[in-house]
């Protein structure tokens, strides 16, 4: 028998909601959700939160000061394109930083509502006798941690050791490099287990409605078989014949077997069953046990004619609260993702440039050119690998979940028709297509802003942005470097140069110099 | 009698008349009604009179608070002879634009950006000329729209004792922007000329200046009439929210059982009623898509190739180091340009995008009705059976469907665009190095 209260999921997020105190990315109360395992907004809390802002974000330029002396050389060596897109690039990861801690401190009142309300759809699921296993939560977010850890540790300690000039103390500062993308993967940590949990209530739904089916499919086979011999012996000579199909399925819902059960088979066949307990008490037995809902206890068989009325306001009853279930989790499904629609943007934005940039980099380091120093991963392409799967991982798995969440929910329509085909009775007909009218308008849909879905469509478009983008770089790389070798070329032969004279040369005019100057010797287009 | 601060969010069960009471109240306000200000004058009365007196739309009567006539004969003239006007200036500008009476316009700038000049001014005209021509031609199809509003908000008001409030002071606000940054784009290309400019190119400078501000302005206007159609089935929806579970088990926890069944059963009567108003509402709706979608598409081809060039000019004035300095000037006007277009599409594709949802979020609302009677069943199942394939969507000519994602896709497109221009830029520049050496 299930205990009849049911556990907020938020005592499995323990772990990581200490992570994100104590490294100041969230600002709710710690003794309130180690007390009562809720969240609820904190003035001290937004205070270190801010204040972690500001260490961050100071740290985080005194990094790149610091490392900015190759970055002078840089520009005035490199390609100007190169250290436009670095500069920008080395701002984004800070900025989806900021992005996170403030919508965190922006939903600090709200997100407590929403754990709330997946308590209460639990309660009711409860009372629907579903249970929820949420014992998997913890697990999965300590190997999500995990796997974070490892991952930061890794391009953090490899990049210093192989990468950084570690004589120096200043080198140091090189560890806040991790601190934006660690702070993201534990926010996106947080949101992808709450988004599992959305999932896995609307997999108990379809589970259960699956569980019906089978259940009244095995009651269906068992008639067939073992019903046959009781046909000669009993008409069904019951008045509401019809009433009594319909509740064919629910039947081991109500009855473990007592009662004198009067089946009518679907129209088309000529197979009414009526049967005693006493005959065929174990062979029900069989077809019960897959079915999770019957946790009747078997005290409370009762006059079967008189509950048939009873009986089909049961069922719908039934369906009515599994369909309101499932609009409650789409709503709380598309609240979520209000909640985290700017983080969402921004770390699509980010996963899209990152890895269009690092695979630049990457080329840019194979060609022996320089690169912006705080993506000096790149010059190592193990370091890279790591790098690209951590990043695409993040980004991939979010998108993976949001498609297979509003792929579930999807799926409850199904299982609700599967129902009603096996059921195959009219007044069960009509409950089901009344309901599928209304799942038909339960829709969640997981999307940025508004701006793109999270799917898989969304996913096949972007990889093919990031090739076509990364292809229009490397041209205009290979045209830059095609005109620095001309002027070379032409320095040494003519003495004075045109397009040098003035300090103020701004980068990129050098590069359209120096690309229209390649056309003398090739055409690159 | 004012009832604009009657929120139209109103418990949807203050009122509940039963149908015979409905009648009395029906032709006796319409017999004993003070003469008032609907709601709908009230609120776009500038904008209206702006496309009005510029003959966008006819001068028409109103015969009474809730209905407008069509208009008087020397209303009909005066239409006409603006239009007459409006377009002799186009056709005056289109000549001076293919022949040289315009050469002063295009002497700073190199060729592809005068071709790309001269492109936009045609595309200026040519928006325009779409917007007078197709409002000419649906004059008698706006006169309606705005009757259906007004019936649609006399039967509203019938029932609930309700006037809408529809927030359209953005138009105002948008209208003095607009007006602004034409004026504001007038002195600068009349400062950024170097010798004194002829009189036909002050003409053609004004003009153009009318004709780009008229265009945006009635994007304005149709932003309006959908802000209009919104806040109504944001009306609807919101009565029917009253019957949705959540809505229900709320009111059974605070008033007991008792309430909870009546409640309900209002409810076919009013939800006959609100499919009614969805109707009537979703017909005003495509009707509005109907008159407007060749204005919108003549529009939005404009103001993307607007975007697309200035935000080109502007990146080529910020990297270029061919003039001494960067030219204030010309990335004021690119500013300007760039705040105005893209503020009208963003409010084009807003507007669009909520009256869509709005519509849509309907049978949303509807799903969340629950109950017990099969009557109650049926009547829901009716309306989302309806609504199953019925694709409430806001298109630009069946091109393309306007909502909340568009302007995304226009800044993508312009980014491709951008990225391909540069190109061809930097093969421009190779080429007159070529031939100078």
């Amino acid at each position: 028998m299930a205990h009849r209260t049911v556990q907020p999921i938020l005592v499995h997020f323990g772990t990581l909601f200490m992570f994100c105190k104590v490294l100041g990315l969230y600002p709710h109360d710690l003794q309130a959700f180690q007390r009562m395992h809720t969240l609820q907004g904190s003035k001290i809390g937004t205070a270190f939160v801010c204040a972690t802002i500001l260490a961050v974000v100071v740290a985080y330029n005194f990094l790149i000061y610091s490392f900015a002396d190759e970055d002078r050389e840089l520009k005035e060596a490199q390609s100007t394109l190169t250290f436009v897109i670095g500069i920008f690039l080395t701002y984004i990861g800070l900025g989806m930083m900021l992005t996170d801690q403030w919508s965190a401190l922006r939903n600090q009142s709200k997100i407590g509502e929403l754990y709330e309300r997946i308590r209460a759809v639990d309660e009711q699921l409860l009372r629907e006798n579903i249970v929820v296993d949420i014992s998997k939560t913890s697990q999965r977010i300590l190997i999500m941690l995990a796997l974070t850890v490892i991952c930061e540790v890794t391009i953090l300690v490899s990049t210093y050791i192989i990468l950084v000039d570690y004589t120096k103390w200043i080198s140091l500062l090189w560890i806040f490099s991790c601190f934006p993308t660690f702070y993201n993967s534990l926010d996106k940590i947080w949101f992808a287990n709450t988004l599992n949990a959305l999932r896995q209530r609307f997999f108990m739904i379809n589970t259960a409605l699956d569980g019906m089916v089978e259940s009244h499919e095995k009651l269906k086979r068992w008639a067939n078989t073992g019903g046959d011999s009781l046909l000669s012996t009993r008409k069904p000579s019951i008045a509401n014949v019809s009433i009594d199909a319909s509740i064919e399925y629910l039947y081991k819902d109500f009855t473990h077997m007592e009662a004198v059960k009067k089946f009518n088979m679907p129209r088309n066949k000529i197979t009414p069953i009526a049967h005693s307990l006493n005959f065929y008490g174990e062979s029900f037995e069989t077809p019960k046990k897959p079915y999770k809902l019957s946790i009747q206890p078997p005290s409370f068989n009762m006059v079967y004619e008189s509950e048939l009325s009873r009986d089909i306001e049961k069922v719908e009853e039934n369906l009515n609260n599994l369909c309101q279930l499932h609009d409650e989790i789409c709503e709380i499904g598309k609240q979520l993702n209000e909640l985290w629609s700017y983080p969402i943007l921004v770390l699509m934005a980010y996963g899209f440039l990152i890895f269009t940039a690092q695979l630049y980099f990457l080329y840019c380091a194979t060609q022996k050119q320089n690169i912006p120093s705080l993506f000096r991963s790149a010059k190592d392409p193990y370091i890279t690998t790591i790098y690209l799967c951590y990043t695409a991982g993040k980004c991939i798995y979010l998108i993976y979940l949001s498609w297979k969440t509003s792929l579930e929910s999807k799926r409850t329509g199904i299982c609700l028709h599967k129902c009603g085909v096996v059921a195959d009775n009219n007044l069960l007909y009509e409950i089901v297509n009344h309901l599928s009218l209304k799942l038909l308008n339960h829709s969640v849909d997981f999307s940025a802003c508004g701006f793109f879905t999270l799917d898989m469509e969304t996913l096949y478009g972007v990889s093919g942005g990031i090739t076509s983008y990364l292809i229009i770089l490397i041209q205009f790389n290979l045209a830059a470097q095609q005109a620095k070798d001309a002027i070379h070329n032409a320095d040494e032969s003519v003495s004075a140069m045109p397009t040098t004279d003035g300090g103020n040369t701004t980068a990129l005019m050098e590069l359209f110099t120096t690309t229209f100057l390649s056309s003398i010797h090739t055409t690159p287009y | 009698m004012k009832h604009s601060n009657w929120f139209n969010n109103m418990p949807y069960n203050k009122v509940k008349p039963s149908a015979v009471q409905l009648h009395n109240i029906g032709y006796n306000e319409f017999l004993h009604r003070i003469p008032r200000d609907s709601s709908i004058f009230n609120d776009i009365r500038t904008t209206l009179f702006i496309l009005k007196a510029t003959g966008l739309l006819p001068f028409y009567e109103e015969i009474s608070s809730y209905e407008v006539g069509p208009p008087t004969k020397p209303n009909i003239f005066y239409s006409y002879f603006i239009r007459g006007v409006v377009q002799a200036l186009t056709i005056f500008n289109l000549y001076n634009l293919v022949t040289s009476g315009s050469a002063q316009l295009f002497s700073s700038y190199s060729d592809t950006d005068n071709v790309n000049k001269w492109i936009e001014f045609l595309l200026c005209m040519l928006a325009h000329s779409t917007t007078v021509i197709i409002c000419a031609r649906n004059s008698k199809s706006f006169l309606k729209i705005i009757n259906e509003i007004l019936k649609v908000d006399e039967d509203v008001f019938d029932r609930f004792g309700t006037a809408f409030e529809n927030r359209c002071g953005f138009s105002l606000k948008f209208i003095v922007g607009i007006c602004i940054c034409q004026w504001y784009l007038i002195i600068l290309t009349v400062l950024e000329a170097s010798d004194s400019l002829n009189m036909n190119s002050y003409i053609f400078i004004m003009f153009n200046a009318v004709q780009n501000g008229m265009a945006a302005i009635f994007i304005v206007f149709a932003a309006a009439l959908l802000r209009i159609v919104k806040v109504r089935f944001a009306h609807l929806n919101s009565i029917l929210s009253g019957y949705t579970y959540n809505q229900q088990r709320k009111q059974e926890h605070f008033a007991g059982r008792e309430r909870f069944r009546n409640t309900m059963e209002t409810f076919p009567e009013e939800s006959l009623f609100t499919y009614r108003m969805h109707n009537k509402l979703l017909r005003i709706y495509r009707s509005i898509n109907d008159c407007c979608s060749l204005i919108l598409v003549a529009y939005m081809g404009y103001a993307f190739y607007t975007i697309t060039t200035t935000t080109y000019k502007l990146f080529v004035q910020i990297t270029t180091q061919s003039y001494p300095q960067i030219s204030y000037n010309v990335l004021q006007t690119c500013f300007t340009w760039l705040a105005m277009h893209t503020c009208v599409l963003a409010l084009l594709s807003r507007s669009c995008g909520q009256v869509t949802d709005e519509a849509n979020w309907t049978s949303q609302v509807l799903a969340r009705v629950y109950s017990k009677s099969k009557d109650h069943q049926n009547i829901v199942d009716k309306f989302l059976t309806k609504s199953v394939k019925q694709e409430v969507q806001f298109t630009a000519y069946g091109f393309f469907v306007i909502d909340n994602s568009t302007l995304f896709k226009i800044f993508s497109a312009v980014t491709t665009y951008l990225v391909i221009l540069i190109q061809f830029k930097q093969l421009e520049d190779s080429k007159t190095v070529n031939n100078s050496m």
